[in-house]
């Protein structure tokens, strides 16, 4: 697959700050996967989030040096509003990117923005808010949606740029757990049937495990580990060591297989974890 | 140590939040209320520091009414520590931050002092006294203003969403505190929409669904009525869920964590005696 993110030898230091914020990371992306990067606070995910889509070094002060290249074009020299049409950002908390009253005004700002004639303006809207599965509430004012909802609301703002990539930051920090689901679910949707490609940095491990085909592991500004999210979760010292969560179904088996109990792959679902669990009793022929 | 009989409570605007909602709580006990946004946790929530009184029923607290005690006293009672610290820390050190209440409750130098060092080293910031509390991370900060709290030598604690917004490891450290002020005798109601944390250290729980309280009790048997849950728009921990089909056979019952399953699993398939020699003791 073509590559269309690729972050090379990228190190970035906040104003003054002595210490990097990312330390010579590499990462590469190719065009339709999905992936999930995590790590602890401080870990660098913010900062990445903001150096694909051209904010660093455009509009943060400080110190860098590598390069990142999205759909070969070099962010440093590259304007920003052009790379929005690349690179669609959903940012942590829905309440503060969110700046119309209503659904539609609000997918429409972007369009606004670059300036698109209002007979192209509305299929999109329409589209984006299909895509996202909230068409139903586009005249709705955005202070009666769920957070839930409103998170779709950002995500469909950008998803109307037509973006190749969806670069999202912490996209259900501030939702329950149904919500955070619902969000997964429209990712998931977006990357098998219309081939967006994904880019989630996230902290919450079991619910995105399920989802994402590759698990990049952030610490102190370096990429520490990067695999799919069950080779991920049977590393427990690395969990651990970074202070990440440890998905409880994931930590079940692996104590079991050291345990000498389970030697297949670590489910990642709850609906894995029961065929398995069956599997198991069935061998030993119990139930 | 808190008592809720009837307790309904509807907002100027009509809005009936809280619908005849009774239970207890003893002392002592580590309480969890969970539901979705909406549910009427940050209603009811307001009720224990006296912010709201019901429009009927009652709330006691320690044995004071909630409608008639005075803030300072109820202060006194309970503490809180919110979701985000921020909103309750206002002074340039540790120190000042942790002494403002116990001043404020009329105590004077040694005895401020003391409450202090005691409520610093509970939540291990000895060493930060003398920090402005802004120079400090998130999970610092948190653990801050639990201090200021603590130092009102408050009997319960409620702690609302504390691990929201925190990363994995300091959700575990600020857990990890509250556990031992729980085995200290602390009285904990836990307001969250986490299940695992739940799972993980409360003793009961309390599920609010459109107001109403729509169940209470131990978790194994909260956590079994998968009806009533998805109802209030929540899911069972992932661990329940996973034994579910088997609690239903009478086998694994009153599972909660991986590890009491790893436990429970090793029994039935190599038997008591083999079970003992693989687990760490």
């Amino acid at each position: 697959m073509e590559t269309l993110i690729e972050v090379q030898n990228f190190t970035f230091y906040y104003g003054e700050s002595p210490v990097p914020a990312l330390a010579d990371l590499n990462l590469t992306v190719r065009r339709g996967e999905f992936v999930g990067i995590t790590g602890p606070t401080g870990a660098g995910k913010t900062t990445l989030a903001l150096a694909l889509n051209g904010v660093i070094p455009h509009f943060q002060g400080g110190r860098w040096s590598g390069r990142v290249v999205v759909a070969g074009m070099d962010t440093a020299e590259t304007p920003c509003s052009r790379l929005a049409r690349i690179i669609g950002s959903v940012f942590q908390d829905p309440e503060a990117q969110l700046v119309a009253t209503d659904v539609e005004e609000e997918v429409a700002f972007g369009l606004e923005n670059q300036a698109l004639p209002r007979e192209e303006m509305l299929p999109r809207i329409e589209e984006a808010l299909t895509m996202v599965g909230i068409r139903d509430l586009r005249h709705r004012s955005l202070k009666e949606l769920s957070g839930g909802q409103k998170q779709r609301v950002a995500i469909a703002a950008a998803l109307a740029m037509r973006p190749a990539v969806l670069v999202l930051d912490e996209p259900t920090s501030e939702l329950d757990p149904q919500g955070t689901q619902d969000v997964m679910e429209v990712l998931r949707l977006l990357n098998r049937e219309h081939h967006l490609t994904i880019v989630l940095l996230e902290q919450k491990l079991a619910a995105m495990a399920p989802y994402i085909s590759r698990l990049v592991c952030l610490h102190e500004g370096r990429v520490v580990a990067d695999a799919p999210p069950r080779e991920i979760l049977r590393r427990e010292k690395l969990l651990r060591e970074l202070g990440l969560e440890d998905p409880p179904v994931a930590a079940f088996f692996r104590q079991l297989q050291r345990a000498g109990l389970y030697s297949r792959d670590l489910p990642l679902t709850v609906e894995e974890g029961r065929e398995e669990l069956g599997r198991l009793f069935a061998k030993e022929g119990i139930l | 140590m808190i008592r809720a009989e009837n307790l309904s409570f509807t907002y100027p605007n009509g809005l009936q939040a809280l619908k005849d909602i009774s239970f207890h709580i003893k002392k002592g006990e580590f309480a969890a209320i969970i539901g979705r946004n909406g549910s009427g946790k940050t209603t009811l929530l307001k009720h224990f520091n006296g912010l709201l009184k019901p429009t009927s029923g009652r709330l006691l607290i320690a044995g004071l009414d909630t409608a008639r005690a005075r803030t300072a006293e109820l202060a006194r009672k309970v503490g809180f520590l919110f979701q985000n610290p921020d909103h309750q820390i206002f002074l340039p050190t540790v120190a000042q931050e942790i002494a403002f209440g116990p001043r404020n409750l009329g105590l004077k130098g040694r005895e401020i002092e003391r409450r202090v060092a005691e409520a610093a080293a509970q939540v291990g910031l000895t060493e930060y006294l003398d920090a402005s509390p802004w120079k400090l991370g998130k999970g610092l900060r948190q653990r801050v203003a639990l201090a200021s709290v603590l130092a009102m030598g408050p009997d319960i604690l409620v702690l609302d969403e504390p691990t929201t917004g925190q990363d994995y490891r300091q959700a575990r450290e600020i857990m990890a505190i509250t556990k031992a002020l729980h085995r200290k005798g602390h009285t904990i109601i836990l307001v969250t929409h986490d299940m695992e944390l739940v799972a993980r250290y409360a003793e009961k729980a309390l599920v609010l669904g459109g107001g109403r309280l729509l169940l209470q009790g131990p978790l194994t048997e909260v956590f079994s009525r998968d009806d009533v849950l998805a109802e209030a728009g929540l899911l069972p921990p992932a661990v329940l869920r996973l034994t579910a089909p088997y609690r239903k056979a009478g086998l694994i019952p009153g599972v909660l964590t991986p590890e009491d399953l790893f436990r429970e699993v090793c029994t039935i398939l190599r038997g008591e005696d083999h079970a003992a020699r693989i687990l760490p003791a």
